[in-house]
């Protein structure tokens, strides 16, 4: 082999490995089928350019470039000062629509910052390549941290104005605990007891007959003959002995009554 | 002993005076012509071509301890090990593939030309191209110095590349990380700058080499002794000055994270 050769045969591998390797790492992309959409947000916790976008949490492309313009405005006249280009694969775009919404999301043990879209419905209409969208902006720890603050201080406050009393109610609670801890022993007790036991399996199988009845007289035939009877006895009750001798001497019936 | 102080400073004096008159002499040299392709390619066939098998096969196993040694660390650490594909990658393309492939660069060219050149000095060869009228640091320098620049890079290049795909191997392997997930946790750590800077240092180390090597043996003490003290001075300073100038390139390049 001539040197030419050797070295020409080098240098193109040095080349392709090269090329392969930003493939890999996503820096170029001469494949790519993408369209892009712009995001606007106020506060963008630790988005980076390469950071990944998700879509139902599959990785659908990549933030490619943050802009600040400080003089952008959503159409409802918010100023909104952050502009995030994010690309997204041609595959994905259908299911970002209108009513999507791009939440700034952390996975991972090293905390990895990405952006988060929730699939919009079906019925909305899908973005134009290069919309400008309002995400939303993630809630910001500090502020969090400074809010829990005010909340701590309010508790403390709180608690010494009241020693006395939230003394007292402990006092009382534990007493109640103690309370309800010999209760809870004696009903222990007594549960051992052989008498209890059967009473529970006899009320056990009562319960069981009631039901048995009860099921029954749920139907609606039974329902009627509660309501005849019901009818029956209104009729009967201005009656007297002798008018009720009286009718059951015309029905054909001998009873003594009283 | 003021006297003998006085006898080592202008001993010292003197070499800094040798080796920058060189530096100088090479600077200029390699930017004018005449160029002398035909050599320089035949030594860029001898840095980047023969030395591929030794450097190849050496980062190899560098990458697969760097995985292991890694894991191991992590695990005992933090109790896993799911980062350890992307900062091993990094390790390997921001010092592993481009330190070792110059340290045996270093070790086998370097000491090629040390031993060559200094052959040539003390057969007066060197004194014969100068009766020609042709610069010894024209001709024998300034092809080496392009050829193991270039040699360097291209070679770092292939090797960082081969790194990373052992380790992917060998955390496929040994730590059960599909190649998938490798290529994952790479991306989150590491970018194209990476490589870019590793082959910058290639080329600066890469220009090292020659440089020592040549100076070393141009001053080669005659007999087969001077030879070999030139070649062990030439290989000694080569692999200091690589590590000292990593730190400083290292450290100017965290400028740019």
């Amino acid at each position: 082999m001539k040197a030419e050769f050797k070295v020409g045969l080098m240098f193109i591998a040095a080349v392709a490995m090269t090329v392969a390797f930003a493939y890999s790492l996503g820096a170029i992309n001469p494949f790519a089928r993408t369209y892009d959409l712009n995001l606007a947000y106020n506060f963008a916790g630790g988005i980076e350019v390469g950071s990944p976008v998700r879509v139902m949490g599959i990785r659908v492309g990549r933030v490619k470039e943050i802009r600040f313009v400080p003089d952008q405005k959503m159409p409802t006249g918010e100023e909104v000062k952050l502009r995030i280009t994010v690309s997204i694969d041609k595959e994905a775009w259908p299911t970002v629509t209108e009513d999507s919404r791009f939440y700034i999301n952390l996975a991972g043990v090293i905390g990895e910052k990405f952006i988060e879209i929730t699939p919009g419905s079906s019925s909305a209409p899908i973005f134009r390549p290069g919309a400008l969208v309002r995400g939303e902006d993630p809630p910001r720890i500090d502020q969090l941290i400074s809010q829990s603050y005010g909340l701590a201080g309010k508790i403390v406050e709180f608690v010494e104005q009241n020693e006395g009393s939230i003394i007292d109610t402990i006092d009382t609670i534990n007493k109640l605990v103690v309370n309800l801890n010999q209760v809870l022993k004696q009903i222990e007790k007594t549960t051992d007891n052989k008498e209890i036991m059967e009473m529970l399996t006899n009320l056990n199988r009562i319960s069981a007959d009631v039901a048995y009845f009860t099921k029954a007289m749920r139907s609606k035939e039974a329902e009627e003959t509660v309501l005849l009877l019901k009818e029956l006895l209104w009729r009967l009750k201005p009656l007297d002995q002798k008018a009720i001798r009286k009718f059951l001497q015309q029905e054909g019936i001998r009873a003594r009554l009283f | 002993m003021v006297e003998a102080l006085g006898r080592k400073l202008i001993l010292v004096g003197q070499e800094v005076h040798d080796f920058a008159s060189l530096l100088v002499s090479a600077f200029w040299s390699s930017l004018t012509p005449p160029f002398r392709l035909r050599e320089t390619l035949q030594q860029l066939s001898f840095v980047a071509w023969e030395s591929a098998p030794v450097v190849l096969l050496s980062v190899s196993f560098a990458a697969a301890v760097t995985i292991m040694e890694a894991s191991f660390h992590m695990k005992i650490v933090v109790q896993n090990d799911s980062l350890v594909p992307g900062f091993a990658a990094l390790l390997i393309l921001r010092e592993l593939g481009v330190v070792v492939t110059a340290l045996l660069v270093t070790s086998r060219v370097g000491a090629g030309y040390a031993a060559e050149v200094g052959s040539m000095q003390i057969t007066e060869q060197v004194e014969a191209l100068k009766m020609l009228g042709i610069h010894p640091i024209r001709y024998l320098l300034v092809p080496r110095l392009y050829a193991s620049i270039l040699g360097l890079m291209i070679l770092t290049v292939v090797a960082n590349m081969v790194c990373i795909y052992v380790a992917m191997l060998v955390s496929q392997w040994s730590l059960g990380y599909s190649s998938g997930s490798f290529l994952m946790a790479m991306r989150a750590f590491v970018g194209l700058q990476d490589l870019l800077f590793s082959v910058i240092k290639a080329g600066v180390f890469g220009a090292v080499i020659p440089i020592y090597s040549i100076f070393f043996g141009l001053r080669c003490r005659a007999g087969a002794e001077g030879v070999g003290l030139a070649t062990t001075s030439a290989v000694v300073a080569t692999s200091v000055t690589i590590i000292i100038l990593d730190f400083i390139l290292s450290y100017i390049f965290s400028f740019f994270y």
